[in-house]
């Protein structure tokens, strides 16, 4: 059980940084970004590679893995950030199963549909996360040897990914309520009247992606980190969904809500491997792994229905949208 | 008249696919003044709005605002050198408060740069305070600082008018163009939104065009009033010639009934 928790624990503190970086877009800038899980992927990708291919130490390779993702943001957001709304999120899905179909066809450079073990070709099995690991265990070590127990590899995880989460957090909440975060919100409810009052909507519009785009592709590196090989399958577009969910859940403008909502994803997302009681039994496990989906949407619907402002949303402020 | 004039704009012609919405207009509006526009509804009268303050590209002609070629800059950028408009449908931030409905238009804050937050934390807030209160200063000014904490969604017609124009006051304009800006607001406010007017004029300096139907209204703040009709400016003149001009009476004015007086 303890492991669950640990689990869920570290899950949600990924998914807070970068649905984080979807609150900015879509929250306060009004870009609703579906392609986020690109960004992840090219982040992630090009950690792996460098330090596969190119020898990169760790801490070379994951900010150059966080400036791809950035790079790639902003060559998407040129053209598109000019769309309305909704033709904005068609591109952007777009971009990313782009992104996800090249990756695995693109077999040479990314080891394709196989996954990064895969990198330096059959055969041979690739492995970009040994200094990580390494690291990990120092942390670990450094934690036993303050909790005066051995603590587990998944405390170690937790105790590197929720200090960022949260120096994170506490940017990104700076920056929301800043000057910068307001001008975000009022081109969000009417970008015409932005330019109007002589700002550059475009410009913002970039640097929003540009942080949200940074922020996923942190993300991006920690998914990586948990796990010792990835496959373009782990970035599909519900990954994507999952932001909105959380982001949507916490109330769509609120920093501090999105740990919650995180949290209170990975519950339901990883709680619904309890659910092998009858009549749920007659499935099997593989089957029933998909019942997270059903629950994930079901409770999207029952907030949309109940709680529109998400649950920490500011009812008032809500009414007004327009 | 044109050796003073703060905005020029020189045979500006606007075509939607086969209808010609502006055909060939000159204007020079002087500095200082206060100018109407007026025409028949369809005149072109927000289209030629829209083509001196930017919104509307692929407009033929040159507009030159205190002596600089405004023509090919996008809207922000003819915002930035003094030239600021407001909208004929007040476009406000339904989910900022007033206040912040304000500072958004305040050019002198160092936060609104991304990371501004961090590195010029000091200059941010000294500035956000100092904005905040000539924001409130502003709202004062036109009779809605009681609602400046409230958000902007809930104000009535009339009062999100004049929010609009004092978000655009907080840019400190040198032209301000209102597009209608007495259209659904009730008189007496409407009266209060004229004297500010011609306070904002006379206390800064700052120039006037506006769109208009109200013909009182007209007559009474402008110095001069420009008349379009079918894409054509018909007439330019004081408003007492402009009220006596058979063209306009033709066009826009009509002639009033036996037994009442124009």
């Amino acid at each position: 059980m303890v492991e669950f928790w640990l689990f869920v624990l570290a899950t949600a503190g990924i998914y807070t940084i970068f649905s984080l970086g979807l609150l900015v877009q879509f929250g306060i800038a009004g870009l609703p970004n579906f392609g986020n899980g690109a960004f992840m992927a090219i982040s992630a990708y090009t950690m792996a590679i460098s330090i596969v291919r190119f020898d990169l130490p760790m801490w070379a390779a994951a900010p150059l893995g966080i400036a791809a993702a950035v790079l790639f943001g902003l060559l998407l957001a040129v053209p598109t950030v000019r769309l309305r709304t909704d033709y904005l999120a068609v591109a952007t899905i777009a971009a990313g199963e782009i992104v996800r179909y090249l990756a695995l066809n693109m077999q040479d450079v990314t080891g394709g549909a196989a996954g990064t073990v895969n990198l330096l070709g059959p055969g041979v099995a690739a492995d970009y996360n040994s200094e990580w690991l390494r690291f990990q265990v120092m942390i670990r070590g450094l934690l036993s040897s303050i909790a005066g127990f051995r603590v587990t590899s998944d405390v170690a995880f937790i105790a590197v990914v929720w200090p960022t989460a949260i120096l994170l957090l506490l940017g990104t909440w700076l920056m929301v309520r800043s000057p910068w975060g307001r001008t975000l919100r009022a081109m969000r409810e009417d970008e015409v009247a932005v330019a109007a009052l002589g700002k550059d909507v475009f410009k913002y519009k970039l640097q929003a992606f540009s942080v949200g785009a940074a922020l996923a592709g942190l993300g991006g590196l920690f998914l990586a980190w948990q796990v010792s090989t990835f496959t373009p399958d782990d970035f599909r577009p519900t990954l994507t969904f999952y932001a909105f969910v959380i982001v949507i859940l916490g109330g769509k403008t609120n920093v501090w809500a999105v740990p919650v909502g995180a949290f209170l994803f990975a519950v339901i997302f990883a709680g619904t491997r309890f659910l092998d009681f009858w009549p749920l039994s007659l499935f099997s496990s593989g089957d029933r792994a998909y019942l997270r989906l059903i629950f994930v949407g079901l409770a999207l619907i029952l907030l949309m229905i109940w709680r529109p402002q998400g649950i920490f949303g500011n009812r008032k402020e809500d009414a007004h949208e327009t | 008249m044109k050796h003073d004039a703060i905005l020029l704009a020189e045979n500006i012609t606007m075509r939607f696919k086969g209808l010609v919405a502006v055909n060939n207009v000159s204007l020079a509006v002087g500095r200082g003044s206060i100018t109407a526009l007026i025409g028949p509804n369809g005149a072109g009268k927000t289209t030629l709005f829209n083509c001196i303050s930017g919104f509307l590209t692929g407009a033929t002609g040159s507009v030159t605002f205190d002596g600089e070629r405004i023509g090919g800059m996008p809207p922000f950028r003819r915002s930035l050198r003094g030239l600021v408009r407001t909208f004929q449908i007040p476009r406000i931030f339904h989910r900022l408060t007033l206040i912040e409905n304000m500072l958004v238009a305040d050019r002198e804050q160092p936060g609104d740069k991304l990371f501004g937050c961090f590195h010029r934390r000091g200059a941010m807030l000294a500035r956000t305070h100092a904005a905040t209160d000539k924001a409130r200063e502003l709202l004062a000014l036109l009779g809605i600082e009681r609602l400046g904490d409230e958000y902007a969604g809930t104000l009535s017609g009339g009062q999100r008018k004049l929010l609009e124009l004092g978000r655009v006051l907080m840019t400190d304009p040198r032209m301000i163009l209102l597009d209608e800006p007495m259209a659904g607001v009730n008189p007496a406010l409407g009266l209060k939104l004229l004297e500010r007017v011609e306070q904002l004029r006379s206390e800064r300096g700052i120039t006037f065009l506006f769109v208009e139907h109200d013909m009182e209204v007209v007559m009474r703040v402008s110095d001069r009033v420009l008349v379009l009709d079918e894409g054509q400016l018909i007439a330019d003149g004081a408003p007492e010639a402009i009220r006596a001009n058979e063209r306009v009476i033709d066009a826009y004015l009509g002639r009033a009934a036996p037994g009442e007086t124009a």
